[in-house]
């Protein structure tokens, strides 16, 4: 065991970058490190979002911590998140929301005078911070043209009929995904082996054309086509292979088995990080790396130290080396 | 972006009140919708309800009232006459007392409910009075205030659109059918009779027991008058060959030979009524249905020996004998009148009710002779009383109509007992004019009318001296409980079997019988003790009214007229004039609503059927539409052959299609169910005769509730049941209105979702105004052991999306009259006890939870111990403090300030508070297929598995295990389709037996493709066309470690519905508490913070396992541990006592509890020897209680 170094240099290979999709290769690691990314992502890279809601009059249909809770939810840009300050641990204030360090306030004053209904959304929260606000997904989306046009209002909070009312003041705090889920900026992190497919080719031209069709359709992902001019099946797209190995499974019913081979490189993996919005998902993969290294250096820094076996048990004599 | 729709809270949400149920994920922002619902589904759920009450307000009071027997009375001295009777009754709508400042006089349902009153309206009638046969004199006079049943004729909801429903604070789909007695919502449950009018053969060996020579068969028949009041009659066989007739008055049953019956009903000689009993018989023996003429004409000739044997010889003469009998039974002792015309009243009143021409009376009893002789003689079966061929329904207007009958008429005989008692006390006062009726008007409260009614409608028990020939005089009435749409809507569809039968030991009458095919739900009955008792009516039933499809009136005589005539034109003979040897085989008895209008030939009646059928869909002809056409043919010791016809209210009928003429479609009931053929759509071509009906959907078979299961086809059938009753608990959305409801107990989910697989009664019933769960995301995987046993795992992120966030409502009302005695005036009020200065400290406290006029803040949050209404007595300055009980959090949703009526301060309050729950271990959740789980984690999104294409994290994790064994396998099925619907952005229609029938596309053969309707391979093709696996399942990845799963994991999208039932309500958890004071042993109850029996088998299974700590710890020091002084000479428990401080003091005499201080025996006289003994203080008692009884009880105290 002893001088066998496990040092890697895992790459990174960005394949698209959007502001709220990144796709991205990850090399030359291995499964704990990719989930250990993909688990921050999820659970620890910390966003703002409404924690503290004081409700001055709600003359809505919904109750009070329903709407606590609906605003909780919403997306609030978080590009500051980082640096800021978790309230429970901010020594400026005592996280009543009035510090610029850990907190920011929010004010919603809506009331319906008409006869149609009005819809409460997050555009009608003000900020006190003109850079944190509650993130407009479907405005920016119109931009990009993808959504229709008529959901461009921000995230609905309430519907008012006439006559109703909604007046509070809400506080923003940084958290992170674990202790609640309106914390959490990622929508989906996941990655997958990259897969290695091998043709057997010579197997393959004992196949009638039907028959290459067939197998192909066999895949309900697009992993392989007919090429119209050779009529050869060829590989176009790996990534979509699902590892559902219906075409190894349609091959053994045709009579064929071992018509294409399939591998999952261990160390290699292929992630898409979805955002919510609140921050941009590149900047997000990024704050995982940070998190990941201050966690490590957590590790590092009580390294063979006394406080080591209080913290790791036995896990700080498997660091120094010791075994179990 | 597939990743999105894992998130719960809020994908698909509900709309306002008036949502447009389109079946398309709707956009979510913008105004309402106006378009009003078409709820004409959900108001036919209680047509049977609505209707019979207001036949029981229109028509039923009134014939009623004209039914009851006048009273009449001489005065002793005068000699003037009085006849006393009653006309005109009325109930009006709903008023608001007099003296009310509400600008709205009107009384509304919701004021009720929230105020805790009861719906009700004045109850009057005409007093007619007429003085020596003179001008009638008419007084009216008031019943008291009669319950009014939501949305009736006198409820001011009828009429109202949705818009105007909405605004009078109801539901916009309100469907009424319930009263509202002190603000509860009460039912008056449909009850199963014996069909009315229909004479049904029994063996019973009960009959034997009515006294000797009884035979144990008999045929019987339950008489129902117009006025739905009923009388049953039963026919014994006698083993000489008699008949013996016997009718209740009273609870108390006579019997009466038939012959005299027979002769007193017309004039007639011996020979006539033998030719007629003889027509039974025909020559040809051998055909079947035929009875022997020797065993007829033996038979006859005893029932007329018996008559003569009595001398009896004329009709005069019968009718003198029954009235000289009945005399004291029908109460007319004192009377003048002769003994015929008794005993004409007795044939009137108790023989055959429900027909008023003796010669009616007569042919029907020969024909229930008849069926008697071919029930004893083996040629007939005794019919199934089970069956709901035989069966009818009370309903609740009918009920009210007997109850109210019976009550005006108790109260006429009280005022006739009051006058006479008046008059024969001081006659020269009390002259029997105008003032002294009047007065003793007064006397005999009238008001009891309506409050008998009330107090029905509260318990359930009804009071009655007649019994009202019901089998039952409790569990009337059930309270309609809101706590989902589903539980509020099978309340009224539901049909009790009756009190009685849950008392028998038998199982027979719990059995599901295929003569309710299409009437009664297979599948939607609860378990356990009501199991086949309380059954549910298909979402088909329709239940006959009194009306005709045009809304008049039905007029049994005129129908009578028409239908006879359309007969006689077909080839009936009629009963007039009298022919003989009409019997079957050659002809058969035709009946119409229990009266024989004539015979047929047999050959002929196919047609004459076909005929009638055809008559009966043209919309006005002579023959109603809900008639029942049920012919039974002869057949040898089958059903008694005849031409059954029925137009009578409260029968079961449901529409089917004709498959001649024109495919009109005809409503049917279940007698003549079991004799048509009856195709139904997908289904194998029938063996038999050919088809003359179909059915008009496959899935006509099943309740509402039922038919909510999506792909109940593809399930165990028990699964099914069980998701009927585990829909009836799921926390839903109950109202919409629940703003304006004061419910004790609400539960309503946060974030309620459509299910995107839905069957069409989903969408028909409108149940999307009322959702009961969330589309959540399912994968089927062993993961961490935390699911095994039907448990299952929840998503910790998932749940703090809203997924299944539920509140409880819970409201208390606080009533200040009550605390009033009577002629006070207000002495309590509601105020902040600050009002006082002397309590301004305690004022202070509760300050921050109690508002300036003793209410609590709308909005506030409450825990345990904290004050939220004061009451402060005006007189002692004193206040009461409620406060917050149980260990949960509370918001305070709802304060209604509710006027009494009079100028007083406010005496009384609704509170309601609101209770979160959030899904927490240990809450219950089932999906639609009886697959019922318990949260048993609460496990972070980061540890659960993942989907590597979608980076889809399950919601919920179920084990495996769930299904081999119960096999449901509709719940796969909605998985898939549900997964491949959110793909879609498409609802999917998962209706039952759809694809093997018509409506389902291809009509495949069901027998042919074995049972595959390719439902699974469509889903399997839709999900490819997703680029997902065709079987549904996924490749996952392990949350925790980032590996590969070996196996792909099954993953979906199924409903899932939050359960009632919570831990927050149920645990019990105590180490130290209250103890019961004579044997200090904790109490029980949870409500108390009381302990758990620790019983006799959790000690033999301790004792087992050697665990002698354990033991010991539970059932003495956790218990009643006690340390006892034993004196070690006389050794007794008991006269140790501490000694004395001071000379005569006689503390703590008894017990000798005290620790320290010196003991000494009282006997012995010593101190010394005494020891401490530990020792559990019910063995002290015991002691005790032993020398209470002079028994001594000594311990031998040694060493070891």
């Amino acid at each position: 065991m002893d001088n066998v170094s496990y040092q890697r240099f895992p790459t990174v290979r960005i394949r698209d970058i959007k502001d709220d999709v990144l796709k991205f290769e990850l090399r030359d690691t291995d499964a704990s490190i990719a989930n250990a990314l993909r688990r921050i992502m999820i659970a620890e890279v910390p966003t703002l979002a409404i924690d503290l809601v004081e409700i001055e009059s709600n003359s809505s249909v919904l109750n009070d911590e329903f709407l606590a809770h609906r605003l909780g939810l919403i997306p609030i840009v978080s590009d500051r998140a980082m640096e800021m300050r978790l309230s429970r641990d901010c020594d400026a204030c005592d996280g009543d929301g009035r510090c610029e360090y850990c907190s920011i306030e929010f004010h919603l004053s809506v009331k319906c005078t008409g006869d149609q209904t009005l819809d409460v959304t997050s555009l009608d929260l003000v900020s006190s911070d003109p850079s944190i606000i509650p993130v407009d997904a479907a405005g920016r989306a119109a931009d990009m043209g993808g959504f229709e046009s008529n959901d461009t209002r921000g995230i609905l909070i309430v519907k008012l009929r006439k006559g109703q009312e909604l007046k509070l003041r809400a506080i923003a705090r940084k958290g992170i995904g674990k202790d609640h889920a309106k914390w959490s900026p990622a929508a989906t992190v996941t990655f997958q082996y990259e897969p290695e497919i091998h043709i057997n080719e010579a197997l393959m031209e004992t196949l009638t054309l039907e028959e290459k069709q067939e197998w192909i359709d066999s895949s309900p992902t697009k992993v392989f086509e007919l090429d119209p001019v050779s009529q050869q099946v060829v590989v176009v797209d790996p990534e979509a292979y699902t590892y559902d190995e219906e075409v190894l499974k349609k091959a053994e019913a045709m009579g064929k088995p071992g018509l294409v081979e399939i591998y999952s490189k261990e160390d290699s993996f292929i992630f898409t990080v979805e955002s919510t919005g609140a921050i941009k998902a590149s900047q997000m993969f990024l704050n995982a790396i940070e998190i990941l290294k201050s966690k490590l250096d957590a590790v590092r820094l009580s390294f063979d130290t006394e406080e080591a076996d209080d913290q790791f048990g036995e896990l700080g004599a498997h660091m120094r080396g010791g075994g179990i | 972006m597939v990743g999105r729709t894992e998130s719960s809270g809020g994908s698909v949400a509900i709309g306002g009140s008036a949502m447009a149920s389109t079946p398309k994920f709707g956009s979510f922002y913008g105004g309402r919708k106006e378009e009003e619902l078409d709820c004409s589904s959900l108001y036919d759920l209680t047509k049977p309800h609505t209707e019979s009450f207001d036949y029981f307000v229109e028509r039923g009071l009134e014939e009623a009232v004209r039914r009851l027997q006048p009273i009449e009375l001489k005065h002793p001295i005068s000699g003037t006459s009085l006849r006393l009777w009653v006309e005109k009754p009325n109930v009006s709508p709903p008023m608001k007392d007099l003296g009310s400042q509400a600008l709205d006089q009107r009384l509304l349902p919701s004021e009720c409910r929230l105020a805790g009153l009861t719906y009700r309206g004045i109850f009057t009638a005409d007093i007619c009075m007429q003085w020596n046969n003179g001008v009638v004199v008419r007084h009216n006079i008031s019943y008291g205030k009669m319950p009014v049943m939501v949305k009736s004729s006198v409820c001011h909801l009828r009429g109202l659109n949705q818009k105007q429903l909405v605004a009078a604070k109801e539901e916009a789909t309100e469907m009424g059918g319930y009263f509202i007695c002190n603000g509860n919502e009460r039912i008056i449950r449909l009850l199963i009779m014996p069909k009315r009018n229909y004479v049904v053969g029994v063996k019973r060996t009960s009959y034997k027991n009515r006294g000797p020579s009884y035979s144990d068969k008999g045929v019987m028949i339950r008489c129902v008058r117009p006025d739905q009041s009923a009388v049953t009659m039963r026919m014994y066989y006698m083993n000489y060959g008699s008949a013996s007739l016997g009718f209740s008055v009273r609870r108390q049953e006579f019997l009466i030979p038939v012959g005299i019956i027979l002769k007193a009903l017309i004039e007639s000689n011996e020979y006539e009524i033998y030719e007629q009993l003889m027509s039974i018989q025909s020559d040809s023996k051998a055909m079947k249905g035929a009875l022997g003429s020797q065993f007829v004409s033996q038979r006859a000739k005893i029932i007329l020996e018996e008559v003569r044997q009595l001398s009896l010889f004329t009709r005069h003469d019968c009718l003198q004998f029954l009235g000289n009998r009945f005399r004291p039974v029908m109460g007319l002792e004192d009377k003048q009148q002769h003994a015929a015309v008794v005993g004409e009243q007795v044939l009137n009143d108790y023989i055959l009710v429900h027909l008023d021409n003796p010669l009616d009376k007569f042919n029907l009893l020969v024909f229930m002779l008849q069926k008697l002789f071919a029930l004893v003689d083996g040629m007939a079966a005794p019919d199934n009383a089970d069956a709901l061929q035989n069966h009818e329904i009370l309903l609740p207007g009918h009920l009210l109509t007997i109850v109210v009958k019976d009550r005006i008429q108790d109260w006429l005989l009280r005022v006739q007992g009051q006058l006479l008692k008046e008059m024969k006390e001081k006659p020269a006062e009390n002259d029997l004019q105008l003032k002294h009726v009047q007065k003793v008007f007064e006397k005999v409260p009238a008001s009891d009318v309506s409050k008998k009614v009330e107090y029905l409608l509260n318990t359930g028990n009804l009071v009655s001296q007649s019994g009202l020939d019901l089998n039952q005089v409790g569990g009337f009435t059930l309270v309609a409980e809101k706590l989902n749409f589903l539980r509020y809507l099978s309340h009224f569809r539901s049909v009790h079997r009756g009190a009685f039968f849950a008392t028998l030991r038998t199982t027979t009458v719990r059995k599901l019988l295929p003569e309710s095919w299409g009437f009664m739900c297979p599948v939607h009955t609860p378990d356990g003790s009501p199991c086949g008792l309380l059954n549910h009516l298909t979402a088909a039933c329709q239940i006959s009214s009194d009306l005709d499809a045009r809304g008049n009136k039905k007029d049994p005589l005129a129908i009578r007229k028409s239908v006879t005539k359309v007969m006689v034109n077909l080839g009936l003979v009629p009963v007039l004039p009298k022919l003989s040897n009409m019997a079957p085989p050659e002809y058969l008895t035709v009946l119409l609503d229990g009266c024989v209008i004539g015979h047929l030939a047999t050959g002929a009646i196919p047609s004459i059927i076909e005929h009638l059928r055809r008559l009966k869909v043209v919309d006005g002809s002579e023959v109603p539409a809900d008639m029942e056409i049920a012919y039974i043919p002869c057949t040898s010791a089958g059903s008694y052959p005849g031409l059954y016809l029925a137009t009578t209210p409260s029968r079961f009928t449901r529409t089917v299609k004709q498959m001649f003429g024109d495919g009109s479609l005809e409503l049917i009931g279940p007698l003549e169910q079991a004799y048509m053929e009856i195709k139904c759509p997908g289904g194998n071509e029938p063996i038999g005769p050919k088809p003359t009906h179909e059915e008009i959907n496959a899935t006509a078979f099943l309740s509402v509730v039922a038919s909510l299961t999506p792909w109940s086809d593809h399930n165990q059938s028990p699964r099914n049941m069980y998701q009927c009753q585990m829909g009836k608990q799921t926390m839903g959305f109950p109202a919409q209105a629940l703003q304006c409801r004061a419910d004790n107990k609400m539960y309503r989910i946060q974030t309620p979702q459509m299910p995107i697989a839905q069957t069409n009664a989903w969408n028909k019933y409108h149940m999307n105004q009322f959702p009961t769960g969330t589309n959540a995301i399912v994968a089927v995987l062993a993961y961490t052991g935390f699911d095994m046993e039907d448990a299952m795992i929840l998503n910790k992120s998932s749940v703090e999306r809203g997924l299944h966030y539920g509140q409880v409502y819970k409201s208390e009302t606080i009533d200040l009259t009550e605390l009033r005695q009577r002629g006070d005036g207000v002495t309590n009020v509601f105020a902040r006890s600050g009002a006082m200065a002397r309590f301004k400290e305690q004022a202070d406290k509760s300050a921050n939870f109690i508002d300036i006029d003793g209410l609590p803040y709308v909005g506030q949050t409450l825990t345990e111990g904290d004050p939220y209404c004061s009451v402060v007595n005006k007189m002692t300055g004193q206040s009461k403090i409620s406060k917050l009980k149980g260990s949960e959090a509370a918001i305070v949703d709802y304060v209604a300030a509710i006027n009494t009526g009079s100028k007083d301060p406010l005496q009384k309050v609704t509170i309601r508070t609101r209770h979160p729950r959030y899904p927490q271990i240990g809450d219950k959740f089932s999906s639609r297929h009886g697959q019922k789980g318990v949260c048993s984690q609460l496990w972070p999104d980061v540890d659960m598995p993942f989907s590597a294409v979608t980076g889809m994290r399950p919601d919920i994790i179920i084990n495996p295990h769930a299904f081999p064994s119960r096999m449901t396998i509709g719940m796969l099925l909605e998985s898939m389709a549900a997964k491949a619907g959110a793909l879609d952005g498409k609802f999917m229609n998962a209706t039952p037996f759809k694809k093997s029938s018509k409506e389902g596309g291809d009509g495949k053969d069901f027998a042919k493709t074995g049972g595959n309707d390719g439902t699974a391979d469509l889903l399997g093709q839709q999900m490819n066309a997703h680029g997902f696996n065709y079987h549904g399942t996924e490749v996952m990845y392990s949350g925790v470690l980032g590996t590969e799963f070996v196996c792909e994991i099954y993953l979906g999208v199924v409903y899932y519905q939050r359960l009632r039932h919570m831990v927050s309500d149920k645990y019990q958890v105590r180490s130290m508490g209250p103890v019961n004071p004579v044997t200090r042993q904790p109490v029980k109850g949870r409500k108390v913070g009381g302990g758990i029996r620790f019983g006799e088998m959790e000690r033999d299974s301790l004792l087992a396992h050697g665990a002698a700590y354990l033991l010991h710890d539970r059932l003495h020091a956790c218990s009643d541990y006690h340390t006892a002084n034993v004196c070690g000479f006389c050794g007794s428990l008991l006269a140790t006592v501490p000694l004395p401080t001071t000379r005569g003091s006689l503390g703590s005499l008894g017990l000798g509890i005290q620790q320290g201080g010196k003991k000494i025996c009282r006997v012995c006289n010593t101190s010394k020897g005494i020891e401490t003994v530990a020792m559990p203080f019910v063995f002290r008692y015991l002691a005790a209680e032993l020398a209470a009884m002079n028994i001594k009880l000594t311990m031998t105290l040694s060493q070891n």
